[in-house]
């Protein structure tokens, strides 16, 4: 009888073993699908169905049912595979030029845009109202007095 | 006013232009080749995934080496793992090493692979996949054969080596005898 419990009890730990190692998940696999390279195909692990990445899959997976977080779980594949495994440089270091060079490029380029935008649209204004000089401008209005 | 913004400009455009051409040139000066037979092979010290500490080629020099690439999740190589220990255990007593090079693998993985294949022979791990680039891998596995003096001998074995058992033997052969 007390042998009989036993294996009921066994039995039931360790059915109930996978359910409860993680109730809460930290983190999910659709999420870090879209952050992780497949290293031998160079797409993220979402778009690619290579047997490197079902293997990457799989163990994100098992990660994520013992309640490992994102950042632990990239940090592991990282010690796996290299910085490279992420999809997105990180932001320190050199990598942040990567984050801030495009938005330098853009702002730069907005700039002579506008600034080029601003000296074609004087230049048109002084097309159209030529400055006169003053003697000119006296003769003018004489000419248009004596019509009066 | 107008004229050193003008000119500020052009330096800027300038200085653009020449960045994108040095990276273009730093681009297709490091490019890698696969080395070729009679070449050095590429060195590496990596991390040893059948034990603890790293290997480094360059400490093998005088013996005849042959480094095969795979990888766990890689079908062809489970194939070939108990050719690649027989073999091994058929040439060490005449000072051949093999070396495995576990390329872009899950390290728990590797390890299972290790065990159930009883693969005894040292083993590294090329995780970030440099090691394969500098030898020009084109996939896994793939065996090279290294002489005495380090050097690349015999021809490559793309694929599997059970298909290719003559060419195998024979890479074997001149990494002994060069």
């Amino acid at each position: 009888m007390t042998l009989r419990v036993l294996a009921v009890a066994a039995a039931a730990l360790a059915l109930a073993g996978p359910a409860a190692a993680c109730a809460h998940p930290k983190t999910s696999l659709s999420y870090l699908e879209g952050q992780i390279m497949c290293p031998t195909c160079h797409t993220t692990l979402d778009m690619s169905e290579a047997p490197a990445a079902q293997q990457i899959k799989a163990q994100i997976s098992k990660r994520i049912a013992q309640c490992w977080s994102a950042k632990q779980i990239e940090d592991e594949l990282i010690g796996n595979f290299g910085q490279g495994i992420l999809a997105a440089p990180p932001h320190k270091g050199f990598d942040l030029l990567a984050w801030w060079l495009p938005i330098g490029g853009v702002l730069a380029g907005g700039a002579l845009l506008a600034a080029g935008v601003w000296r074609w649209s004087r230049t048109r204004v002084s097309d159209t109202e030529p400055d006169l000089d003053p003697e000119t401008d006296r003769q003018i209005d004489e000419l248009l007095a004596r019509m009066d | 006013m107008t004229r050193s913004l003008k000119l500020t400009g052009q330096v800027l455009a300038l200085v653009a232009v020449a960045g994108l051409l040095g990276l273009l040139v730093w681009r297709l000066t490091h490019q890698t080749h696969a080395p070729k037979i009679g070449a050095p092979a590429p060195n590496f010290t990596l991390r040893r995934i059948d034990g603890s500490g790293k290997l480094d080629l360059a400490s093998l020099r005088g013996k005849p080496v042959v480094i095969n690439f795979w990888a766990s999740w890689c079908v062809p190589c489970k194939g070939e793992a108990k050719m690649l220990e027989q073999a091994w255990r058929q040439y060490k007593s005449e000072g051949v090493v093999f070396v495995g090079v576990d390329y872009h693998d899950v390290t728990s993985d590797a390890r299972t692979f290790l065990t159930h294949h009883g693969i005894t022979y040292p083993t590294v791990q090329d995780g970030s996949g440099m090691i394969g680039d500098r030898y020009g891998l084109t996939g896994v596995p793939e065996t090279y054969f290294v002489d005495r003096s380090g050097r690349l001998v015999g021809t490559h074995i793309v694929g599997t080596i059970t298909n290719q058992a003559k060419q195998f033997r024979s890479g074997i052969r001149a990494a002994l005898h060069q």
